[in-house]
């Protein structure tokens, strides 16, 4: 990165380009990276950088296996400006899925990134759901004020990890034993 | 997961249904549970076809080949192992680099001399006298840092490696004499123990090189091109004295092997078929010990520990963050 671009804001650069196609950003924002960032900064260095994650471990199974599955058929997969892909539901609201309600926050910020691009990009509002099938739980999500702050605040985040050099230091966090990265993190 | 096979009759190796079916040259079938498996090692002499090797590439199970003298001969790796084009590249950065290829290489002696004198002591607490020895491992280990280039470190190395062989002869019973290494071919069972041994460590990082992206050809303390899988023989060394000689030491000592294991073969003093099933039985054994991890938080086997030692590479390679070579801490 060079000082150029890193002394634009990240969130008006993000706007821009998606506006003016004559622009290009190297930098995609994505909602998985979002999802990342709320989880574990180190975790979204390491995916950043392609760093291959064990295969076989448990809770990485899980999690594809049920975004597969559920709500098969209710749903369709929509592409925006190639930089999001998202579940939209029937009557229009944007859906994501989780195989459990323990990470909350990082899927809610995933999905009111969707939401927010939506609205500040595609100019459409609408509203969300946050599902986890598993539970048989539904929860609406509205993008209020205190949310967009919540997006703008993490794509500066996002974007200040994913261009740093070197990752955060590991951090212990409640959810560190079952991550896919957990040894090799954690290994030294 | 992650058991090793080993295979010592002469017959052939094949896919029977969904798994894998040996038949021996005297027409006994035995089936190897393949879902489990991490390796299969085959010692004796064993045809296959590509039916299997397709099998086994689906299943991701390596098989590992060692030729009449118990040398190392090759391995058939799956496909399917990670591949990573940024790993490769700040893997090869870093070899090019002198300072930062002299860091690594010097870890891999430092882990390799700590874990010597490990042995060392142990024997040494017991009923032996090793002060020297021990004095002479920790000027060596102290001194690493003086190495200005990697054959000033493989010098040390071998200073090091020299002082330790020389306790061998005080360590094993009565009826065999170490003398000094020699391997090509090993002179005596002592020898012919060590090669063998090494050359089951040296495969078992092979596995543990595949499950990450790391390229097992570039390595930092060996030459790469030395050997193929160079990268193998340098994560091998710091956990030679740990997996290998504790096993030889265990066999002797308890009469599990005694000179009848063994056999002349053109020169060379090789084990017995029977010699190496008690061998790789001892070694598999140790390779399934658990120790607590400190970081980890959990019990791991020793053989997890070559797949850690692999990551904590990979990850100085990527992040910059430190490498510290394998200790025994316990």
């Amino acid at each position: 990165m060079s000082t150029e671009t890193s002394s634009i804001d990240p969130v008006e650069k993000l706007l821009a380009t998606a506006r003016d196609e004559a622009l290009d950003d190297e930098f995609h924002v994505t909602g998985v990276m979002m999802q990342y960032y709320e989880v574990c900064e180190r975790e979204l260095w390491f995916v950043s950088r392609h760093l291959e994650i064990d295969r076989d471990n448990v809770a990485v199974v899980r999690g594809t296996r049920v975004d597969d599955s559920a709500y098969e058929g209710k749903r369709r997969n929509v592409s925006i400006d190639g930089t999001i892909a998202i579940d939209v539901l029937e009557d229009g609201r944007v859906m994501e899925v989780k195989p459990s309600s323990s990470l909350v926050d990082p899927a809610k910020l995933q999905l009111c990134y969707y939401l927010w691009y939506l609205d500040r990009v595609v100019g459409v509002e609408r509203e969300g759901v946050l599902a986890h099938p598993t539970e048989r739980r539904q929860e609406t999500v509205e993008l209020t004020d205190e949310r967009v702050e919540w997006v703008e605040e993490s794509i500066r985040g996002v974007h200040r990890v994913v261009t740093s050099d070197t990752p955060p230091p590991a951090e212990e966090k409640p959810f560190c034993e079952s991550c896919a990265y957990h040894d090799f993190c954690w290994s030294c | 997961m992650n058991d090793n096979y080993h295979v010592f009759s002469d017959g052939r190796l094949e896919r029977h249904n969904d798994t894998v079916r040996l038949v021996t040259d005297e027409g006994e079938k035995k089936y190897l549970p393949i879902e489990n498996a991490e390796a299969l090692f085959l010692h004796g002499q064993i045809d296959y076809n590509t039916r299997l090797m397709s099998f086994l590439n689906d299943e991701g199970v390596a098989a590992h080949v060692f030729g009449w003298n118990d040398y190392y001969a090759g391995s058939i790796v799956p496909e399917r192992g990670q591949t990573s084009g940024r790993t490769l590249v700040e893997q090869v950065r870093s070899y090019d680099d002198p300072d930062s290829r002299l860091s690594i290489a010097r870890a891999f002696v430092a882990g390799s001399i700590h874990n010597m004198r490990a042995n060392v002591s142990y024997y040494h607490n017991r009923d032996h006298d090793f002060e020297s020895v021990i004095d002479e491992l920790e000027r060596i280990g102290d001194g690493l840092d003086e190495a200005g280039d990697v054959s000033e470190l493989m010098g040390m190395e071998a200073g090091a490696r020299r002082a330790y062989y020389s306790t061998f002869d005080a360590i094993l019973p009565e009826g065999f004499v170490f003398g000094g290494r020699q391997y090509n071919p090993p002179s005596n069972e002592v020898n012919s123990l060590i090669s063998f041994g090494n050359s089951l460590v040296y495969a078992n990082c092979v596995s543990a090189i595949r499950a990450t992206a790391l390229d097992p050809a570039v390595s930092f303390l060996h030459e790469p091109g030395e050997r193929r899988y160079s990268l193998a023989l340098d994560i091998a060394e710091p956990f030679k004295p740990v997996l290998a000689d504790r096993v030889i030491f265990r066999l002797l000592n308890r009469g599990q092997l005694t000179t009848d294991s063994f056999e002349e073969d053109l020169n060379a003093c090789l084990l017995t078929e029977t010699g190496r099933k008690t061998f790789s039985k001892a070694f598999e054994e140790t390779l399934d010990r658990t120790v607590e991890h400190p970081r980890l938080d959990r019990k791991v086997s020793y053989q997890y520990l070559l797949r850690i030692e692999a990551y904590k590479l990979k990850k100085h390679l990527l992040t910059g963050e430190p490498y510290e070579p394998f200790e025994r801490w316990w």
